[in-house]
């Protein structure tokens, strides 16, 4: 029972703050996806009077990453006014420019705005469209999950660092006495820490394997009977077999961070 | 005979406070006994202490078994702890081990095998009269078996100085004999070097001893 409950006191934390960590990790994998998703389905429709390159647009707003320029031909043909071959050809002389704008990444409502307030500036664009049409509503619904989800993340860790700062002080009560014993005798830092060591690396090793399994069961049970969208198109993303090793360094350096500062504040009386 | 300690003009004291011991000029050598006594906060127990490193000189210069303590680096330090045996007047073993572990740390800590650690904790324990009780953790034992484990520790590794501080401070007479027959021995036998501090001198001892006083000024004067 002293055994069990001297390990679920620094494991207990620590998956507090694998957890966290890990939460963080598969958010941003299964954001990113939805962020290129939104951005995909936002486009930029740019009328101009003469012809202008993608120099020419970056020139006026560094976010614009790539243009297309749409071929009048295909604009008539639409417009069902490709019938009389020589009126077609006057058609299109007079037709102004059309570009198609995709922007270098996921930008949020108030960066769209200044795009098109610069890009407004010139003389040579007539007109400027923009396509988004749940564009906003998802784009401020995804914003408020992502601030929710990360002030969530954010407080678990807190609480996981002030549970192991506890823990520190109780391991400096339990093994003080042991290391300053040992220092007179001549004992290393290392030999002198080993025990503590050895059972902080443990319950590492345990901690990281815990969340784990959490994650893979997660992965496995609950994502796939889910009916949210962004999980189900990133099942992969929830849970990588790569992620038991970033779990388990960044277990272990909390707990080597954490045996440290208490040998090193171990005194010899 | 080589010294094992030698202190020229040694001044002792703790940070932001008065000087304890000062300028004490004294040589202890190979195989000597030596009492130091004096009154209750003279700086006894500072004096040892400054004899494995726990504190370092303000000035002077002190020398313990060939190594200046002045500005002695760590592992110079650790090895010369390796080699010494303390004996204090609260034990200082380690409650969750057990008498057999707490006995054998300092062959544990030179990383001697577990066969030796198990045959010097046998013979150790029987000549502290506690064969039988090596399974026992310190917290079941009397006070006075807990120091006479205390005594089998320092006598691990044989060590060329035994620094003990009031061992007999709070032990029954038995007990008090049988770690001051374990210390003479040793010094007899093996030439180890002995500094006890203690308050009081035991009526009866059988070998030879240097005795050295503190007075309340901090000054160390041997005693003839």
């Amino acid at each position: 029972m002293k055994f069990i409950k001297r390990h679920i006191s620094l494991i207990f934390p620590l998956i507090a703050i694998l957890l966290g960590l890990e939460f963080f990790i598969v958010f941003d994998r299964t954001t990113d996806s939805f962020e290129k998703g939104l951005q995909a389905g936002y486009s930029m429709m740019v009328v101009s009077k003469d012809e202008m390159s993608i120099d020419d647009f970056k020139a006026w707003d560094s976010h614009i990453e790539h243009v297309q320029e749409l071929e009048k031909s295909k604009i008539l043909k639409r417009l069902n006014m490709d019938k009389d071959k020589s009126k077609q050809k006057s058609f299109e002389l007079s037709l102004p420019n059309f570009y198609s704008l995709k922007l270098d990444g996921y930008l949020t409502v108030e960066e769209l705005e200044s795009v098109k307030n610069n890009l407004k500036k010139s003389s040579n664009i007539l007109s400027i469209e923009t396509f988004h049409s749940t564009y906003q509503s998802k784009y401020e619904l995804f914003s408020f999950i992502k601030f929710s989800f990360q002030t969530f993340i954010i407080f678990m860790t807190i609480i996981g660092f002030f549970l192991i700062v506890k823990q520190m002080e109780v391991w400096n009560f339990l093994h003080a006495q042991r290391m300053k014993v040992m220092e007179i005798f001549g004992a290393s830092l290392f030999l002198r820490s080993k025990i503590l060591i050895n059972m902080a690396l443990i319950d590492a090793v345990i901690s990281a394997i815990l969340t784990s399994w959490l994650f893979y069961l997660f992965k496995n049970s609950w994502v796939q009977g889910s009916q949210m969208e962004i999980l189900k198109d990133n099942v992969d993303g929830v849970f990588k077999f790569s992620d038991v090793f970033i779990l388990l360094f960044a277990s272990i350096t909390v707990v080597m961070i954490a045996v440290f500062l208490v040998v090193v504040n171990v005194k010899e009386e | 005979m080589p010294n094992v300690i030698t202190a020229n003009n040694l001044t002792l004291g703790y940070e932001n406070d008065k000087e304890i011991i000062r300028n004490a000029n004294f040589s202890i050598k190979k195989g000597d006994f030596v009492f130091i006594t004096g009154p209750s906060g003279s700086g006894k127990s500072t004096l040892l202490k400054s004899f494995y490193g726990s504190l370092i000189p303000e000035s002077g210069s002190l020398v313990v078994g060939g190594l200046d303590m002045v500005g002695i680096n760590t592992k110079n330090l650790q090895e010369l702890r390796t080699h010494l045996g303390i004996v204090f007047q609260d034990y200082k073993l380690i409650n969750e081990w057990t008498v057999k572990k707490n006995v054998v740390l300092p062959l544990w800590i030179s990383g001697y095998s577990i066969e030796v650690q198990d045959t010097q904790a046998k013979r150790l324990l029987h000549h502290v009269k506690l064969s039988g009780k090596e399974e026992k953790y310190p917290l079941e034992l009397s006070g006075g078996e807990q120091q006479r484990v205390g005594v089998a520790r320092a006598l691990a590794k044989n060590p060329f100085l035994i620094l003990a501080d009031e061992p007999t401070g709070n032990l029954d007479e038995y007990s008090s004999n049988v770690i001051w027959d374990l210390m003479e021995n040793a010094c007899h036998q093996l030439e180890t070097t002995v500094v006890v501090v203690t308050h009081r001198i035991p009526m009866v001892f059988n070998i030879p001893y240097r005795h050295f006083t503190i007075d309340e000024n901090g000054s160390v004067y041997e005693v003839h």
